[in-house]
């Protein structure tokens, strides 16, 4: 019965930590001036609103007794999403970025310094 | 206060919180000025909303609802590769 | 506050943003934008089922909306021109 509350009780701090990441990353997402910026909001939201909510959401599956025998079923998806968003989620912005990069889709707005283009034009001219 | 009744109560808390955050990331996924933030913010907004389905799943005690979450997430990932596979073979001219 | 009423006004906030997904995605000049939007309308769709409570639909609408749909589009769009000419 207690190690029940316990487990709800941690699962439900993950869970608001997830809500609260998740809604500074919207937020983020809408204010952030360029893409290259943005692409940190939206790793806050993959990772802390995506990740860490599911984690709470299989410990909270395991302590709620009410579910009945399925919620074994119901914690171990939980469990193997969360493991799935944690490797794909950086693999498609990573993607993502180098694609935007090398097309020259996105363009830097307030563009201070960017030695990788300096880096590229060095080896097209040896 | 039985855990039942906790577990409810808190869900519907977070309830509108959750759908607030959709709401600004669909902006950001509507009026986005290029094409990778568009794509960034669909990630980003079906990445929590995959979260959000296995919370509901709680919610509703029905635990059928689960698998959803793991086909959004993988199949999400592949129109993310597609865009950038696009995107990257107009450079290199194929 | 009852958990229909709350249901229901998700389903109504989804309808409004897959509707006005769908009102750009028509007027779009830019192909690829216009795919993004079509998917952004399949993502709400697909909660909209999850919501009236099914995952048997929810499990064949995704890949085929989310995953195949763009890609198709994608292809045929790299066989021939990305935007759409004026008239």
């Amino acid at each position: 019965m207690d190690f029940n509350w316990l487990i709800v009780l941690v699962g439900e701090v993950l869970v608001a930590v997830g809500v609260l990441c998740d809604v500074i990353a919207a937020i983020g997402l809408l204010r952030f001036p360029n893409f290259y910026v943005r692409l940190h909001a939206a790793t806050v939201g993959t990772i802390g609103g995506a990740f860490v909510p599911l984690i709470g959401a299989s410990l909270i599956a395991i302590g709620c007794e009410f579910l009945g025998g399925y919620r074994w079923f119901m914690a171990g998806s939980a469990l193997i999403t969360a493991i799935l968003i944690l490797i794909l989620a950086p693999a498609g912005s990573h993607a993502l970025a180098r694609a935007a990069y090398r097309s020259r889709a996105a363009i830097v707005q307030p563009k201070i310094v960017d030695h990788l283009e300096e880096d590229r034009v060095e080896d097209r001219g040896e | 206060m039985s855990i039942e009744a906790h577990v409810t109560t808190f869900i519907l808390v977070m309830f509108p919180i959750y759908i607030l955050a959709f709401i600004l990331y669909a902006i950001r996924a509507l009026k986005g000025p290029t094409i990778p933030d568009t794509v960034l913010a669909i990630d980003a907004m079906t990445y929590d909303l995959a979260a959000f389905l296995v919370v509901l799943a709680i919610f509703f005690r029905s635990p059928v609802l689960t698998p959803v979450a793991i086909v959004l997430a993988l199949w999400v990932y592949a129109l993310d590769i597609y865009v950038a596979k696009y995107l990257e073979a107009k450079e290199m001219g194929g | 506050m009852t958990p229909e009423t709350l249901t229901l006004g998700v389903l109504a906030v989804l309808g409004l943003l897959s509707m006005i997904a769908t009102y750009l995605a028509v007027i779009e000049r830019d192909m690829l934008k216009a795919i993004l939007f079509s998917a952004i309308q399949s993502t709400s769709y697909a909660f909209i089922y999850y919501l009236l409570m099914a995952p048997d639909i929810v499990l064949v609408y995704v890949p085929v909306a989310i995953g195949l749909y763009p890609a198709i589009i994608l292809f045929l769009i790299k066989k021939t021109e990305r935007f759409e000419s004026e008239e």
